[in-house]
């Protein structure tokens, strides 16, 4: 894992290495460093007013939580207590501090928060692949234009760039994953690799840690550096040599300490907070995702500290087998951390500017099989959003009386994602991207209107 | 009807245009901070009138408006000092004597009010009268029936409701829809007048119809307010409901153009200019649409132009193109903003493109930089043409080389090697989707990209390489070229891909609507698909691979508006008549490689400016069309007029370009040039590609490439296809493309922060610095007496250039600062103390590497 080479000395401001090495869990390693540093970069951060200029309100983010493999949803926010045995699950509902909404038992912190929360009982129109394609750019994988569908977080970067010089505009925080599918932190298609996510624990992760050089050394490199690269910036005027310059200071401050790095390190945040969100634990679940809820703390800095778009994977939830038992061990954790985020959001007064969405690529099979398990079911799911300044305490959309169909306002993820978009100040009927050909994009797929049930 | 409402057009389109000019210009002056009151407006005179007739823009006598719809739109203009053109309506003020005849706005736009005759009086700012004109008015009183297809239609596209984001996508918007720009007025005429009941139009009641008060937002409406109560397109739609909606008789004119009046004006910065433009009709008659009509600048911050057709232009100086649409019909006018430098001096021009160049710069004012010095031009045209950093012999060699025609016979040389051949077969290979798509292309994709390269090797003409390619028939063991098949193998990526990469044409639009800037339709899309019907495959002799054939029978396909088949017709060509068992795409090569064809020279000479000069002569590349004009048109033909005369020879293009004056200009701005973006007075830096960058890394540190299942030292630039990239983060972040489009944009030179850190701190690059064969072991165990040449060495590498006495210090001072032992070392023994100097001297040597080539001298061919 993560090593710090370097003179012992320098580790003063107390932190053993064993904390390193928990931070390192998280992918940054210690490179949140003595505050030596902190106060030598102090000096060379941006301003704010340097800021690239944005199409988007600065203060509009979106955090994506994903839950790879596809929750229950009947198990989880449409408990289907008329249904037979065979359907309907092992949970009872428990009623919420919004009348006449119930969701299940093993979420109680959620459902005292449920005035703050607007759920979707019938997301349709999955396409019953296990990727977090969907989720991540509203569309169908079928027919896509050549490179790809960028994701929400590339098309906010190519829309509005940087809110800080020296954030990052997009953060996917999945680590690698055996099923790579679910650690896609969504892709930039079309718009290139420029509009990745910025990944501190996928495959940025090496280049974040230092690597076998001492962050003496590397501060020798940048004074060097800084002698040899003479060549004018002027000579280019396409603003490349600009980026290059921006990028590079980022890239330092990521090494040494940044805003990015703070955001990114929850050693330094309150601790009483990262309890309130759980901690969790970095460890992958068998081929999904870590069950680290520290990710939605870290999240919610991430944004707070200027990034537009930030995904998270959390857990496995495709449990074709022993469903009951390991939603007794998930569902609660979940309950824990997105009830923190709530919190936090409105403690902060984020409320109206991130928005949040919580869900998975598609929903589970009414009928439990013999494995007490559900299986794939894409006809139907189920979203929990907040945030954003969305119309919340309600519940949308229904299901038939074994969770098996949407009877009622059937949503697609295009909607879902036009009502995000609507958050952050898009018009998805005006704004467009261009692909490789040229031809001007819609952000959503044609007819995708923003929920007017979500929407003030 | 109709007649009248011909007539009425025809009457009007005698006197659409007022322009004041004047036959001497020498007798005063504009300045160029001209706010109007600096022009000496007494001495004005011989003022003529100007209007469209059948020799263009004629002098007149009198304006005459008939019928009640009649509009003109007045330009008064006169001349500035240069002699240029220059409009002054907004800086006069205009007077009607008598009133209540015709009405004039503040733009010097003309509405009739009543049958009568008035004299319109233009005053200077300072009361005189300069100018006046007799204006008549006739049966103001007469309205006509408001023509759908010509009237209603072009209101739901400036509004914007017909657009790909409204009611314009297919499915509409909420339950209503329009044909997208209104290309389909029948459609548009059957949604609106019949669909859901009639219940969007209500003829008893017209002011109530959801067609109007949704628009006007008196109901409400998801795309908001859009329309006036009140003003004249509410006013037609209202009219049109009141006389019973009618649609357009079969023989009523249609619009065959439209034409923008002024074409082209050389302007001041921060000026403006009022533009007309006239629909030309079937019929012969002519109408003023200037308010009809859609514009949008080519480059937004040089011009913004407003609903009444009015250019703003900008501070910047440079080349700007306003898009003029209307029902379908474009035209572009052009203005050039001079930046109004003294050029009295430009290099001895090499070749003729020096000459558009230069005679470009003359126009603009804006003087050109030096010539780069020899080791500048030796390293940007080794990087350019060969996709390399120069060795350090070849640097020797050319800096020892007292030759007069050294860059020439440098050129040459590199034009020869098997390294100009790999670097374009790279670039090529991209565009030409040779993709490892699926294990079983292995072959394929290796026969492919050698099959490419050999061609540039032996300079296939382009032509003979397009053409085969086109026309593979058999598989890619005997015909490599075949592979293109593989993944370009639905016909519609066929004749996309074709379009696109080869004609410069964005034709995908088409597929399923008329394209929104250009003439094609889906008829053209369609009869240009039909080439590759008849292409079939079956299976090859080895397992897994194809065996690509011409299926005997007649050329068709169907298109998908009409369901109709239609038979191959080539872009802008008339239908051809093709046996049935001659391969359709041999006729469609035969097509594109006829010195005629407007489009295949231009696209490849383009396409290969934009490989050299980091900017195309048009940009995008592959986006050529009449209203996306060239910087510099007399440059592009003479460009893609050479290249058909050297029979599409294309290391002759190559050597033409590089060979040129304007080509080894230094990137150094002087001056006036440093904003120059689109004019080529001086060489714009251009980050190095993935591949070239990567290899580049790996020359310079002395370290071997590692691609799996390839040979150690593999160079990046010789990669058969995109299937590495998987393998190599480096060419994934730094954009290599995976070949997934025929489109050049598909490789990005964009920089990332995941960039800046693989470069900065990746184990991958610091590993080969660390290398006991590498560079910096290599130079650390030079003796310190050599560390003056060891230096030389690093920047002669990297730069191609020695370092500067300054930049040596630096290098000498970290070197010695690195190399001191403490005092605890000094116990130490004479071996032990050599050993940990070299082990310093050597971590040293990487430092300076490393901050080498993280340097944008480095990063960038400039």
């Amino acid at each position: 894992m993560l090593t710090i080479p370097g003179e012992s000395h320098k580790f003063c401001d107390g932190r053993t290495r064993r904390n390193f090495l928990k931070i390192g869990s998280l992918g940054l390693g210690g490179l949140a460093l003595p505050q030596i540093l902190q106060a030598q970069n102090q000096a060379e951060k941006l301003s704010d007013s340097e800021a690239a200029s944005s199409s988007i309100p600065k203060e509009k983010s979106v955090i994506m939580i994903f839950l790879p493999g596809g929750p229950p949803h009947q198990d989880m926010w449409d408990l289907k207590m008329d249904a037979p045995s065979e359907i309907r699950g092992e949970f009872t509902p428990i009623s919420t501090n919004v009348p006449g909404i119930q969701i299940c038992e093993l979420f109680p912190r959620l459902a005292k928060r449920m005035d703050k929360l607007a759920i979707i009982r019938s997301i349709v129109g999955a396409h019953g692949d296990h990727d977090a394609f969907q989720c991540m750019t509203g569309r169908d994988l079928r027919n896509q234009p050549p490179g790809g569908w960028p994701s929400m977080g590339s098309v906010l970067s190519k829309l509005g760039g940087s809110v800080k010089p020296d954030m990052p505009p997009f953060i996917g925080l999945a680590p690698k994953m055996g099923e790579m599918r679910w650690a896609d932190p969504g892709k930039p298609g079309f718009l290139g690799p420029s509009h990745a996510p910025f990944q501190p624990n996928g495959f940025g992760k090496e280049d974040m840690i230092l690597n076998e050089i001492s962050l003496d050394r590397l501060r020798d490199r940048k004074s060097l550096l800084k002698s040899f690269d003479n060549f004018r910036r002027s000579a280019d005027q396409s603003g490349l040599m600009e980026g290059l310059d921006t990028f590079n200071k980022q890239a330092f401050g990521v090494l040494t300490s940044s805003r990015l790095a703070e955001a990114l390190d929850v050693e330094n945040a309150d601790q009483t907070l990262r309890d309130r969100y759980g901690r969790g634990s970095a460890k992958n679940q068998a081929d999904g995702g870590p069950k680290l809820l520290d990710q939605f703390l870290v999240a919610r800095r991430l944004v707070e500290a200027g990034a537009r778009c930030v995904t998270l994977a959390f857990s496995r939830w495709d449990w074709h087998g022993g469903n009951f038992k390991r939603g007794r061990q998930d569902m609660p954790m979940l309950d824990q951390g997105v009830s923190a985020l709530v919190d936090d959001i409105y403690a902060r007064g984020m409320e109206k500017d991130v928005s949040v969405i919580v869900w998975g690529e598609f929903g589970r099979t009414p009928t439990i099989n013999k494995d007490a398990g559900r299986d794939h079911w894409p006809r139907v799911s189920c979203a929990m959003m907040f945030g954003g300044g969305i119309k919340t305490g309600q519940v949308i959309g229904a299901t038939d009386r074994l969770g098996g169909e949407a009877i009622e306002r059937p949503v697609t993820f295009g909607e879902v994602f036009a009502t995000l978009y609507q958050n952050l100040g898009i018009d998805v009927n005006k704004i467009t991207v261009p692909d490789l050909t040229g031809r001007p994009q819609y952000l959503v797929d044609p007819g995708s209107q923003p929920m007017k049930e979500l929407i003030g | 009807m109709l007649h009248r409402f011909i007539r009425t057009t025809l009457e009007l389109s005698i006197l659409v245009i007022a322009l004041v000019n004047l036959i001497s210009h020498s007798a005063y002056s504009v300045t160029q901070e001209d706010n109007g009151l600096t022009i000496n407006w007494n001495q004005l005179e011989n003022i003529q009138v100007l209007s469209p007739g059948s020799h263009g823009y004629e002098p007149v006598k009198e304006i005459k408006l008939v019928g009640s719809d009649a509009r003109q739109q007045l330009i008064i203009q006169t001349r500035n000092i240069n002699g240029h053109p220059m409009d002054i309506s907004r800086l006069v003020s205009m007077q009607l004597s008598p009133k209540g005849i015709v009405e004039i706005d503040s733009t010097g736009r003309l509405s009739p009010v009543s049958d009568g005759k008035t004299r319109l009086y233009v005053h200077s700012p300072q009361g005189d009268i300069i100018k006046e004109l007799s204006i008549e008015v006739a049966k103001a009183e007469s309205t006509r029936p408001v023509n759908f297809i010509e009237e209603v239609v072009p209101i739901f596209t400036k509004l914007g409701c017909n657009g790909g984001g409204c009611h314009g996508k297919s499915g509409g918007q909420n339950g209503f829809r329009l044909s997208l720009l209104g290309f389909e007025p029948t459609e548009d005429f059957e949604w609106l007048v019949k669909e859901s009941r009639s219940r969007r139009i209500i003829p008893a009641a017209p002011e109530y119809s959801l067609l109007l008060t949704k628009a006007t937002g008196e109901v409400p409406h998801g795309g908001g307010k859009r329309l006036e109560k009140g003003s004249e397109d509410y006013e037609l739609l209202l009219r049109w409901i009141r006389q019973g909606m009618n649609y357009s008789k079969p023989d009523a004119p249609v619009i065959t153009d439209i034409e923008v009046y002024p074409k082209e004006r050389t302007m001041q910065k921060d000026k403006g200019q009022q533009l007309v433009v006239v629909a030309k009709y079937s019929d012969g008659s002519t109408k003023d649409v200037t308010r009809s009509a859609l514009y949008e600048a080519n480059v937004e911050e040089m011009a913004k132009i407003d609903e009444n057709g009015f250019v703003k232009i900008g501070d910047q100086p440079g080349d700007v193109a306003v898009m003029i649409r209307f029902q379908g019909k474009v035209d572009v006018f052009r203005a050039m903003i001079p930046v109004g430098a003294p050029v009295s001096k430009f290099p001895e021009p090499s070749n003729f493109i020096d000459e558009f160049v230069f005679s470009k710069l003359a126009k603009m004012g804006l003087p050109a930089s030096e010539i780069s010095d020899d080791n500048t031009f030796l390293r940007r045209v080794t990087l350019d043409i060969a996709g390399r950093l120069p060795t350090k012999e070849e640097l020797s060699a050319f800096q020892e080389s007292n030759s007069s025609d050294k860059r020439e016979l440098t050129i040459k040389r590199l034009l020869d090697s098997e390294d100009y051949a790999a670097y374009f077969a790279n670039k090529w290979s991209a565009l030409l989707r040779n993709k490892r798509s699926n294990p079983k292309n292995k072959r394929g994709n290796f026969a492919f990209h050698q099959w490419i390269l050999d061609s540039f090797h032996s300079n296939k003409p382009f032509d003979q390489f397009v053409s085969e390619i086109i026309t593979a028939q058999g598989e890619v063991q005997s015909n490599p070229a075949t592979a293109w098949y593989n993944q370009v193998n639905q016909t519609t990526e066929m004749l996309e891909d074709t379009a696109q990469l080869f004609l410069g044409t964005r034709i995908q639009c088409a597929q399923c609507h008329h394209h929104p800037y250009e003439r094609w339709s889906q008829k053209d899309y369609y009869q240009f698909s039909a080439f590759f019907s008849r292409v079939k495959k079956k299976r090859g002799l080895v397992p897994g691979e194809d065996f690509l054939y011409h299926q005997n029978g007649k050329a068709s396909a169907v298109n998908k508006k009409t369901g109709k088949p239609v038979t191959p017709a080539a872009l802008g060509s008339a239908p051809m008549t093709i046996d049935p068992e001659i391969d359709p795409r041999t006729r469609l090569a035969e097509w594109m490689k006829d010195p005629e064809n407007p489009f295949f020279a231009k696209t490849l000479a383009n396409r290969y400016w934009k490989h050299f000069f980091g900017r195309g002569l048009i940009e995008p590349e592959d986006d050529i069309r009449a209203t996306n004009p060239p910087t510099n048109p007399e440059l592009m033909d003479a460009l893609a007029e050479y290249f058909i005369s050297t029979g599409f020879d294309l290391k002759a293009l190559v050597s033409t370009i590089c060979n040129s004056k304007t080509y080894q200009l230094s990137s150094t701005p002087n001056n006036w040039n440093v904003k120059d973006r689109q004019h080529f007075s001086r060489a714009y830096p251009k980050r190095l590609p993935a591949e070239v960058l990567y290899d580049s890394i790996h020359d310079f540190a002395r370290a071997p490439s590692g691609f799996n299942g390839l040979p150690e030292n593999y160079r990046a630039v010789y990669l058969p296809d995109d299937s590495y990239n998987k393998s190599s983060y480096f060419l994934t972040v730094f954009g290599r493309p995976d070949s997934d489009s025929a489109c050049e944009c598909e490789r990005t030179a964009d920089a990332s922060l995941a960039q800046s850190l693989h470069l900065i701190n990746s184990k991958e690059l610091q590993s080969k610095l660390s290398l006991d064969t590498g560079l910096a072991a290599h130079l650390a165990k030079q003796p310190e007496e050599k560390d003056k040449q060891n230096v030389e060495l690093i920047y002669q590498t990297a730069f191609s250039r020695k370092p500067k006495s300054e930049e040596a210090e630096i290098a000498h001072l970290y070197l010695q600062k690195k190399s001191i032992l403490s005092e605890s070392d000094k116990a130490l023994d004479d071996n032990q103390r050599k050993e940990l100097i070299l082990k310093k001297r050597r971590e040293a040597f990487e430092d300076i590497i490393w901050a080498i080539l993280n340097t944008k001298e480095f990063l960038f061919n400039h």
